[in-house]
Parts: C-alpha cells; sequence; structure tokens
C-alpha cells in the first residue's frame, strides 16, 4: 500500500499544470459552496434567534379561547401557580407574563390598529431582547405615567417622536370602550418591520388599570436553557395545568421550523450540486490520464499487478486531487467565515428594507457547525470515489496485450 | 524437462469484415536454459505467440503448458498472479513506471510478490549491478538513455526469480552499442545462471546470438534451427 500510495502521488504531480487546475477548481468551488451555504445559515440562524427572541420564545401559554378570539378576558387558568412553577424549574431560563389587548392607535391627525402589549419590564427584559432592540428613547424610565414604547416603521408611518402624545383605544374587560393618552419613551426596531408597524408595549400595571383587572394573564412566554427541551417541558406544563394550551416555537410559528428543517436540505443540495459540477471535471482529467497512460497500466497489468491494485491506485490519485482541493477550499472557506463571522456582512446595500419585510437582518454573520464541515468531508469522499469508478472501470477493461503496445 | 510447451496453438482475431488467423497450430517445446529467438517477417504471428505464451492472450484453439501446468485454462486473475511469479517481461519501448526511480522499478515486482524490504533493496541493487547500473539506483527513467532504461527492464523483468523472460524486440529502439550491451548481458545471464530466454524479433544482431532461431512465416512454424554459441 505505501508504494501504491507513492506511485500515485508522483503521479498526480506528472502534470503539474493539469492537477493545480483541477486542484483550484475543487477548491474555489468548495470555497464558494462553503461561504454561500455559511451566508444562508447565519441569515437563517439570525432570523430564527430573532424571532424567537422577540416574538415567539420557546413555549408559550395561553387560555384556548384566547387563541381563537384573542379577547383580554381569556386569562390563562392558574397563572400563578404556572409561574410559581415555572420560576422553580431549573430548565427554565426566564419567562414574561403579557396582557394583550387589541386597539387603535391616534394621533392629532391619524389612527392606526396595534397590538397592545401589557408587559412586566423587569420579566421582558431577560426573556426577550425587546429592550435591546430601543433605537431612541429609554425602557419606560423617563416618563412616570402611561409611557408607551412603539415601533419604527409605526413611529414614521404616524409621524411619531419621543414625548409626543398618543392616545389608545380598547375594549376593557366589561365590553366599554376605554381610552387612555400615553406618552412615547421610546420607540424599538427589529429585524421584522411588520410587527414593528403593529406592537406596542405598555406597563402591565397601566393596561391593567384601564381594562379593569390586574389578574389578567393573557400570554406566558418561555424560555429555556436548552432548546431541545421545549417538548419534555411542554409536556410536563401540559400534564401539570390541563385547560390550558401549551405550544412549542414550531406549533406557534410552522414557518421557521419548516424554514429551519428546509434550508439545512436546500444547503445541502447546494453543495452536492457542486460536487457534481467538480466530479465531472475530476472525471474528465482521470478519463484523460488513463488515455495518457494506456501502456504504462498495460506494462503494470503484464508484470502482474492486480486489478483491485490498478482500481486502488487510480482511486487514490483521484482522491489526492479531490482531498487537496478540498482541504485547500475548506481552509480559505473556513477563513472567510471565520473573519465575516466576528465583522458581518452588510447587505444593507441590497435592500435592507425588503430584507427587513421579511425578517431578515441587513447585517448577516456567516456562521457554519461542525457537522456542516463532517457532512462536507463524507460528500468529498463520495465525490473522490465516484469519480474515480469510472476511469478505472476504462483502466481495468484494457487488454494488457494491447495495451503496452499503445504508442 | 520443458519449461514452455505448446500444443496446436490457433489464434483467430475476430475482425469487424474478415477473420484473421494469426497462428496456425503452432508447437514448439522450449527447455529449460535455452536463449531462443522467434523470428519472421510482420504479421507473421511473433507477437501474438509471445503473447500467449506469456499469459497476455489466450489461444482460440490449443494448450499452453508452463512447468506442465496448463495456463490456458486459467482465469484472468489467477493469469495475473501467474504472471507475476513465472514470468518476466522485457518490451520494446521498455515500459518503465516514469515516476519510480531504477531501484524502486526494479523492486516493484518483489513488492507485488509480498517480499520484505530488505529482501527488496538487497535484489533490486544486486542486479542493477549485474546490468551495469550501480550508479543509477535512485534515478528516475526520464533521466537514463534508451539502452540504460532498457538495462532496468532486464532487471526488473529478473527480480521476481522467473521461470523465463519474454523480450518483445528489445533491441529494437537502441543503437548499436547499446543494443550489443544488453545482449552481452542478457547472453551472460543465459549462460552463468541458466536463465531460460526467449526473443521475438528480426533484429539480425539478436538472431546470431541466439542458440535457437524458429521462424515463422503466416502463422506457422516454418524452421526451427539449433545453434552451438
Amino acid at each position: 500500500m505505501k508504494t501504491l500510495i507513492k506511485i500515485s502521488w508522483r503521479n498526480v504531480w506528472r502534470n503539474k499544470a493539469r492537477s493545480i487546475v483541477i486542484i483550484l477548481a475543487t477548491g474555489f468551488g468548495l470555497w464558494g459552496g462553503i461561504f454561500a451555504t455559511a451566508l444562508m445559515s447565519g441569515m437563517i440562524q439570525q432570523q430564527f434567534d430573532s424571532s424567537i427572541r422577540n416574538q415567539v420564545s420557546h413555549i408559550q401559554i395561553h387560555n384556548p379561547e384566547f387563541v381563537k378570539e384573542k379577547q383580554a378576558e381569556y386569562s390563562i387558568h392558574n397563572a400563578k401557580q404556572i409561574t410559581d412553577f415555572i420560576e422553580n424549574n431549573e430548565k427554565v431560563f426566564s419567562y414574561a407574563e403579557r396582557t394583550l389587548v387589541s386597539g387603535m392607535l391616534a394621533t392629532a391627525s391619524m389612527t392606526s390598529g396595534v397590538e397592545l402589549y401589557g408587559i412586566y419590564k423587569s420579566q421582558e427584559e431577560i426573556t426577550t431582547s425587546f429592550k435591546d432592540n430601543l433605537i431612541e428613547g429609554d425602557y419606560f424610565e423617563s416618563i412616570s405615567r402611561n409611557p408607551v414604547i412603539i415601533g419604527k416603521s409605526l413611529a414614521d408611518k404616524m409621524n411619531i417622536s419621543i414625548g409626543n402624545r398618543i392616545i389608545l383605544t380598547f375594549q376593557d374587560l366589561n365590553g366599554d370602550i376605554t381610552s387612555a393618552a400615553f406618552r412615547v419613551c421610546g420607540i424599538y426596531q427589529t429585524s421584522n418591520s411588520m410587527n414593528d408597524g403593529r406592537n406596542v408595549f405598555v406597563k402591565n400595571t397601566d393596561l391593567a388599570a384601564l381594562i379593569g383587572s390586574d389578574d389578567i394573564v393573557n400570554e406566558i412566554a418561555i424560555l429555556l436553557h436548552n432548546i431541545d427541551n421545549v417538548n419534555a417541558f411542554s409536556e410536563e406544563l401540559n400534564s401539570r395545568f390541563s385547560g390550558n394550551e401549551v405550544r412549542t416555537w414550531y406549533h406557534i410559528s410552522p414557518d421557521l421550523s419548516f424554514m429551519n428543517e428546509f434550508s439545512g436540505m436546500a444547503l445541502m443540495i447546494l453543495l452536492i450540486i457542486i460536487l457534481f459540477a467538480l466530479a465531472f471535471g475530476l472525471l474528465n482529467t482521470m478519463l484523460m490520464t488513463i488515455f495518457e497512460r494506456t501502456r504504462e497500466l498495460g506494462v503494470l497489468m503484464s508484470v502482474g499487478m492486480s486489478k483491485l491494485r490498478v482500481f486502488t491506485m487510480i482511486l487514490l490519485e483521484t482522491s489526492f486531487l479531490v482531498v487537496i482541493g478540498s482541504v485547500f477550499g475548506t481552509i480559505i472557506g473556513a477563513l472567510t467565515v471565520a473573519l465575516t463571522s466576528r465583522r458581518g456582512i452588510d447587505l444593507s446595500g441590497f435592500g435592507a428594507e425588503a430584507m427587513s419585510e421579511f425578517g431578515f437582518d441587513s447585517v448577516i454573520y456567516p456562521t457554519l457547525d461542525n457537522m456542516f464541515y463532517l457532512n462536507l468531508a463524507i460528500l468529498v469522499l463520495i465525490t473522490a470515489i465516484l469519480s474515480a469508478v469510472y476511469p478505472a472501470r476504462k483502466a481495468l477493461k484494457l487488454n494488457p496485450a494491447d495495451a503496452v503496445r499503445k504508442e | 524437462m520443458s519449461v514452455i510447451k505448446t500444443e496446436k496453438i490457433v489464434k483467430i482475431y475476430n475482425s469487424k469484415h474478415l477473420p484473421v488467423k494469426a497462428l496456425k497450430g503452432v508447437d514448439i517445446e522450449i527447455e529449460k536454459g535455452e536463449f531462443t529467438a522467434i523470428v519472421g517477417p510482420s504479421g507473421s504471428g511473433k507477437t501474438t505467440l509471445l503473447n500467449i505464451i506469456g499469459g497476455l492472450d489466450k489461444p482460440t484453439e490449443g494448450k499452453v503448458f508452463i512447468d506442465n501446468e496448463e495456463i490456458t485454462q486459467l482465469t484472468d486473475s489467477k493469469l495475473i498472479d501467474f504472471r507475476l511469479k513465472n514470468i518476466g517481461f522485457v518490451f520494446q519501448s521498455y515500459n518503465l513506471i516514469p515516476v519510480l526511480t531504477a531501484k524502486e522499478n526494479v523492486s516493484f515486482i518483489m513488492l507485488l510478490q509480498k517480499k520484505s524490504q530488505k529482501e527488496m533493496d538487497q535484489r533490486a541493487e544486486e542486479l542493477l549491478n549485474e546490468v551495469g547500473l550501480s550508479d543509477k539506483f535512485n534515478v528516475r527513467p526520464n533521466k537514463l538513455s534508451g539502452g540504460q532504461q532498457q538495462r532496468v527492464a532486464v532487471a526488473r523483468a529478473l527480480a521476481s526469480r522467473p521461470k523465463f523472460i519474454l523480450a518483445d524486440e528489445p533491441t529494437a529502439n537502441l543503437d548499436t552499442e547499446s543494443a550489443f550491451n544488453l545482449l552481452d548481458i542478457m547472453a551472460r545471464l543465459n549462460k552463468e545462471e541458466n536463465i531460460t530466454l526467449i526473443f521475438s524479433t528480426h533484429d539480425q544482431r539478436v538472431i546470431e546470438r541466439a542458440r535457437r532461431v524458429i521462424t515463422l512465416v503466416d502463422g506457422e512454424v516454418s524452421s526451427d534451427e539449433h545453434f552451438d554459441r
């Protein structure tokens, strides 16, 4: 085997220019594949993280009627017992209780439909990235009476600035229409401009006073330490506290779940297509090599080199080309990913608003996990073997008596 | 005892338009230690006969025995193994492995025979010394002259201690000096070490050194002469 490896290695370098071209083609092809995959993964991962942290969390609990009708009166059953249980559970990182009502926001000249979130600022601060998304003003600090935080797209649309007074109108628990003046203390911006144009945040205590009850909890959002525990923990909640609807992130937002699974598959297909194209380049190179070395292969078979050894030699030569090219491509690919994952790639020039409409950040941080590199190594080996099989079969079919006389 | 014996070898090549009868019932017997030249004009069947004796091709009819073992019935993979253990080949165009040095080329056959590294080194050096290439152990074929390459090929053919060596026009590409040099070496090996040599050739220089000359004409043995040289 040692000599076979030596012969194959030296054979690779017999035609340096050709080998270097195929190595570079493999390398740059993989580099492109790795970088495109990392970019897409980063984009999807960021959107996923942002959705989990800004909106969905890992698990949400509602009254089943609330899910259907979104009326504030449908409060979660046994909310206090649930929060006590959550508070002491080691799987839970944090949670946030919310009161939700649909209503109308009005300025002196305009109105807009909004979703009103009554939140506890300390809970929300650790459960969601809401506070981090503030781009102007503060987190319910500068205004003591009825402060409100609104999204940037809503502020832009309604021409609202920090300190402006707005009127929020909604139904209280008795079904009566109630209105109150709020003052804008902060403006936030997430990567999802649709949500920013709709969701408005006030202190839970202020909202409770207006709707007429301070024990209404319409939503409990839970963030776990480990996302892999969502199924087990949601089942535990369901069995302990019946009468509520406990939903995991993938039930609440099936598009996220689909995107997560589909993107992995799509990226793998992209990589397979790149490697498939490379396999044809390799196949061509190896066929040329076999045709050029017909006489030599004839000699090897004449003097007693077994078919298995001839096959192995050609397989090794192909593998060397692929492996060198792949190592080169993977190194520059991994370096590119490492560099860009720290600084991020600013794609705002390509339409930040359009990306935001779809919930994507305009600055992408490419990312790849180790599993990807393992899959890549397996795919590369399969490519090497597949592209060696046909030329090797051609070589094995040579008649040594004819081959040794080929000019 | 004969090392090689053929019985009524017939070889027909099925070309698309017309079957060609290259050998028409060749019977020859070659004893150990012979220096035989198979001669004849182009198309007479020399190379075909050599291929069949060497197990590189199979006859359409007839049998070939090497040391009383019939090789015409062997499967392809058994034939490869048989060639490795029993036959040394020297080709017209030297056909060394270009990426291996002279010593590695000679060792290669022994490597296929799974010999130890020590034995391979020892025998390869011994054989290269014998063919006068003691200063070329680590030189690759492209840095050797045609005559030197052919001498490496002879050393390679001898490396496996074969029962006989088949040389297909080994001097065809050599200048006179190199050809004589090679023939001297082979004749010495034949005489001193009793190595059986079978050449196919139409080179008069070879014919004059051979102790037996078998002439083929149109696929048949037309004469079989022995000389005391």
